[in-house]
């Protein structure tokens, strides 16, 4: 009796002990919650393809993941005051952005989309001249519009949620997003939305983290994650749950 | 007409969740901004040295930049300069950002109802031995937190909606469930009107307890 108690008072032991030198590493990942249907909040709950994502990895990587929900354009404040760790909101590797952040490799590969009212005569970004064009405050999709207006002719305005309830209010003619969830917003909530044309730039998704040392380390833990996910199907097949496409690859 | 009242009627409690949050914000902010605000007010009164300049400064500065613009220094630019402050939580620093934002409009409202009170109260209470910071304290600014009551309520309230600007720091509290509730759902109108409606019960709710204080604060002038 005694001896059973002691095995098991040292099995307990044991595992305590074992539970503390493996006590999961909190991770904190930063998300807007308003970018259907990547990470969205319904019915108080969040949810999407980068909350699926992240609870994956978390279970690959003994993480404790926790997401925090900030505005977008709050969101590299976070990151760069060192209280998240990354971003998971398709953040688009840009050169301004890689000069500054370490990446893990790109997850998603998309592109940007005109998106215009059902019936407009706008068929693609040479249209948009003399146009009001919206997009998200801090996204790249700013910079790729001008670059592509080189003689200041689109009207580009910014905002920071709620893109598509403009559009639908007729305040703006057109608003420029990644194909993929253009294409699923307009198919689940029934917008009276079309695509123009075809998508004008190739987009890279990853997770951008600060350039030091824990950095470093998560990007080697991050990228060894995604492969492992990459090579068994299981990031395909969170984006065919969320996108019913497979974006992860080319 | 497409007004969905089962998402409307399904999203108010869900929101009412997070009224407490916002409240905890509403409510420590206007404690520290009291506090501040008093100390600030009387400094100003006596127009004690240096001081009386520091506060000036002070209420310039946080009356005279948008309260969005100071919560995004305090949580995002100081801990660029100094990075211990990367250990102050969002929730922390959006009180921090609405004490020192409303401690400066307080202050001048309670300088307003302390200059009200009539200077004779003041004299009476030194000819008797008090003391000016005694008298101050015993004296004055009973009579004055009467006078002041309207104006700092009116503050105390504005406070309570400007909690919807935490949401940029990452706080998720009332306005920022109901801006992504809204925007995975597409129910704008709902969301929106929901979430207003909320605040004005609120504010109605804080509108009749000041109704109830200034009559308790008035009844030693009634006759």
């Amino acid at each position: 009796m005694l001896k059973t108690l002691r095995s098991a008072a040292v099995a307990l032991t044991l595992s305590l002990a074992a539970q503390g030198a493996m006590a999961a590493e909190e991770i904190k990942v930063g998300m807007s919650g308003s970018y259907f249907p990547f990470t969205f909040v319904k019915k108080d709950q969040l949810q999407g393809f980068e909350v699926d994502l992240w609870k994956e990895i978390g279970k690959r990587n003994d993480y404790d993941v926790e997401f925090v929900t900030s505005n977008f354009s709050g969101l590299f404040g976070l990151l760069e005051s060192g209280r998240i760790d990354t971003i998971s909101n398709q953040i688009t590797m840009t050169d301004a952005r890689k000069a500054k952040y370490l990446f893990a490799d790109p997850y998603v590969i998309d592109g940007a989309q005109v998106v215009t009212r059902k019936g407009s005569d706008i068929q693609g970004l040479a249209d948009l001249k003399g146009k009001t064009v919206a997009v998200n405050l801090g996204s790249n999709y700013e910079e790729l519009l001008r670059k592509a207006d080189t003689n200041n002719e689109i009207n580009i305005k910014t905002y920071d949620t709620n893109i598509e309830q403009e559009l639908a209010l007729g305040r703006i003619d057109a608003y420029v997003m990644d194909r993929v969830s253009a294409a699923q917003l307009i198919k689940q909530h029934n917008l009276p939305f079309s695509l123009a044309g075809d998508t004008f730039e190739t987009l890279e998704n990853a997770w951008p983290l600060l350039n030091n040392v824990k950095g470093k380390r998560l990007q080697g833990e991050f990228n060894k994650a995604l492969a492992a996910m990459r090579a068994d199907g299981t990031l395909r097949k969170i984006s065919e749950k969320w996108l019913g496409a497979d974006i992860t690859s080319k | 007409m497409n007004f969905d009242v089962t998402y409307f009627l399904e999203i108010i409690p869900l929101l009412l969740g997070y009224l407490g949050l916002t409240m905890k914000m509403a409510s420590l902010g206007l404690i520290f901004a009291l506090l501040l605000a008093v100390n600030m007010a009387v400094i100003r009164v006596f127009r004690m040295p240096v001081m009386d300049w520091v506060v000036q400064l002070f209420i310039s500065f946080f009356r005279g930049t948008p309260l969005l613009v100071q919560l995004f220094l305090l949580y995002y630019g100081l801990p660029q300069i100094f990075p211990v402050m990367v250990g102050i939580d969002a929730f922390t620093a959006a009180v921090i950002g609405l004490s020192l934002h409303f401690s400066a409009y307080m202050a001048e409202s309670i300088r307003a109802a302390i200059l009200g009170i009539d200077k004779s109260q003041m004299e009476a209470a030194l000819s008797i031995g008090q003391s000016p910071l005694m008298a101050m304290r015993r004296i004055i600014l009973p009579q004055a937190a009467r006078i002041a009551l309207p104006s700092l309520m009116n503050q105390f309230i504005d406070m309570i909606k400007s909690t919807s600007l935490a949401f940029t720091l990452g706080v998720a509290e009332l306005m920022a469930r109901a801006q992504m509730e809204a925007s995975s759902s597409f129910r704008f109108f709902e969301s929106f009107l929901a979430v207003a409606l909320i605040y004005w019960a609120v504010v109605v709710l804080f509108t009749q307890l000041q109704v109830y204080l200034e009559k308790r604060l008035n009844r030693a002038y009634q006759r």
